[in-house]
């Protein structure tokens, strides 16, 4: 398993499915229930929020869109992972600890 | 010896680094990209420590609409900062940050009013509300890096109650306005399926349901202005279909309640200390940062397209084939100047065109710009 740290910027823990968001199409067909992986949040994603378990983002300032919205919506997210988008694959299985920032990938995923 | 060695190692690693894009392909049309140029100079009148000169901004966009940062500056001005907070100063950073967000929503607003009956102040308006815009783009830049110095500086100050964030943020009001919009739509029978499949050949209700939202949201969206976001009605469609596609509409219910945590006031004006003043700056960044390209979107979209059709007007009269989205391969010197040479244009544009990662990046396709310019 690997474990990769950032920052933790809303509490909780999730597992899911990756679903990376690499341009602007990707964000029209975001499975329910996936941990999405992006740049950054900006705002105008906000109302898929309510279908994902976590957030992973590459951007790693502490205080930015993410931190806030995903505080709001109860959604644990992890910022600060750099090149996540590149790290990561569409439907491998990862864990967000939005406690410690940490994003894991690998198979101890909760069922 | 040996540490010079490292210094210089360091200055060229850090060199290196600022040689690398901070972030690539950000903005592609040549209008948008000039106002960063502005927004270097607009910078200087915010009264900061550190930015008196346009010299001193951190940030940089290259011709190919990548952005750079200067990581030594962001340094020098991120350490000048916390010795320049007094509640004074953080009052004065507060109210100038305000009146600066404040003047954009007027001058879009006010652009929007007057711009078809006053076509001979098109220019001027033209280029007032581009010097808001850059301003608040500077401030955009500074949000970076200045709202974790102040929560910093709060911290060092011995404040230890939770970070004032907004109460509900820009993202979350606009969160509940699509989920309204979608149950609207559904109980007119219209489930994201079936709008997403017969739109725009849906029922009037419905039509004007999607298209007031669009109004009432344009400014959501991409910094980029070519970029679609909520001013197209397609671009609504997809999203809803997007969101609420397979989705349990309790569980959304439950997510949109928000999570509970204590109500956090940022401080009431009046409050002389220093932590009361740091306070109030922080949660009007807090809330600046979920609206920063709303305002320079929005400002796009309901002020400066309007004042651009009656440009074009103008120019059409000296140079007939010119078109409406020729004005967005000016940069706003030009367009302030009433300068147009068609060659630089349909260069730029083809420059703009050929640049296909861009393009895609941005979910611009080839009708777009006609597209964009015909939204309200």
């Amino acid at each position: 398993m690997t474990v990769y740290a950032g920052l933790a910027a809303a509490p909780g823990r999730a597992s899911g499915k990756a679903y990376v968001i690499r341009n602007a199409e990707d964000i029209m067909t975001v499975p329910a229930g996936a941990i999405l992986v992006l740049r950054i949040l900006h705002p105008h994603l906000a109302p898929l929020l309510p279908r994902v378990a976590g957030l992973v983002v590459e951007e790693g300032a502490i205080l930015q869109h993410a931190t806030t919205l995903a505080r709001e919506c109860g959604i644990p997210a992890a910022v600060g992972i750099r090149d996540a988008r590149r790290l990561f694959r569409d439907g491998e299985l990862l864990e967000v600890d939005g406690y410690t920032g940490k994003v894991s990938r690998g198979t101890s995923i909760d069922p | 010896m040996l540490d010079e060695v490292k210094q210089v190692g360091n200055m060229v690693q850090a060199a290196a680094r600022s040689a690398q894009p901070y972030r690539r392909h950000i903005l592609g049309l040549p209008l948008q990209r000039s106002l960063f140029g502005q927004a270097a100079r607009a910078a200087t009148t915010i009264g900061l420590p550190g930015l008196a000169s346009e010299l001193d901004f951190p940030a940089r966009l290259d011709e190919n609409g990548d952005l750079f940062l200067d990581r030594s500056q962001i340094t020098a001005l991120t350490k000048a900062l916390p010795s320049w907070f007094t509640p004074e100063t953080l009052e004065l950073m507060h109210t100038t940050h305000v009146a600066a967000c404040d003047a954009l929503v007027d001058a879009s607003e006010n652009a929007a009013r007057v711009a078809a009956s006053l076509s001979s102040a098109a220019r001027k308006l033209s280029e007032d509300l581009a010097n808001r815009m850059a301003l608040v783009l500077a401030y955009g830049i500074l949000s970076k890096f200045v709202p974790d110095v102040l929560m910093h500086a709060l911290a060092n100050a011995g404040d230890v109650e939770p970070r004032p964030f907004p109460e509900k943020s820009a993202g979350a009001e606009l969160m509940q306005n699509t989920f309204a919009l979608y149950q609207a739509c559904c109980a007119l029978n219209y489930t994201p399926q079936r709008l997403q499949r017969e739109w725009p050949r849906v029922a009037p209700e419905v039509f004007h349901l999607v298209r007031e939202f669009c109004n009432r949201q344009t400014g959501f969206g991409p910094l980029a202005w070519d970029a679609p976001g909520y001013e197209d009605p397609n671009y609504v469609v997809g999203l809803l279909h997007s969101a609420f596609t397979e989705v349990d509409a309790e569980q959304v219910r439950r997510r949109l309640s928000f999570a509970k945590r204590p109500a956090v006031s940022p401080s009431p004006a009046g409050v002389r200390t220093k932590i009361a003043a740091l306070r109030r700056v922080l949660g009007f960044w807090l809330d600046f940062l979920e609206r920063e390209t709303w305002y320079v979107r929005r400002a796009f979209y309901v002020g400066m397209i309007p004042l651009l059709q009656q440009l074009a007007a103008g120019y059409r009269q000296k140079i007939p084939p010119f078109q409406l989205a020729d004005l967005l391969f000016l940069d706003i010197r030009e367009l302030a100047a009433g300068v147009a040479d068609p060659a630089v244009i349909h260069a730029r544009r083809q420059r703009y065109m050929e640049n296909t990662e861009y393009l895609s990046l941005r979910g611009v396709d080839p009708g777009r710009l006609a597209t964009m310019l015909g939204s309200p």
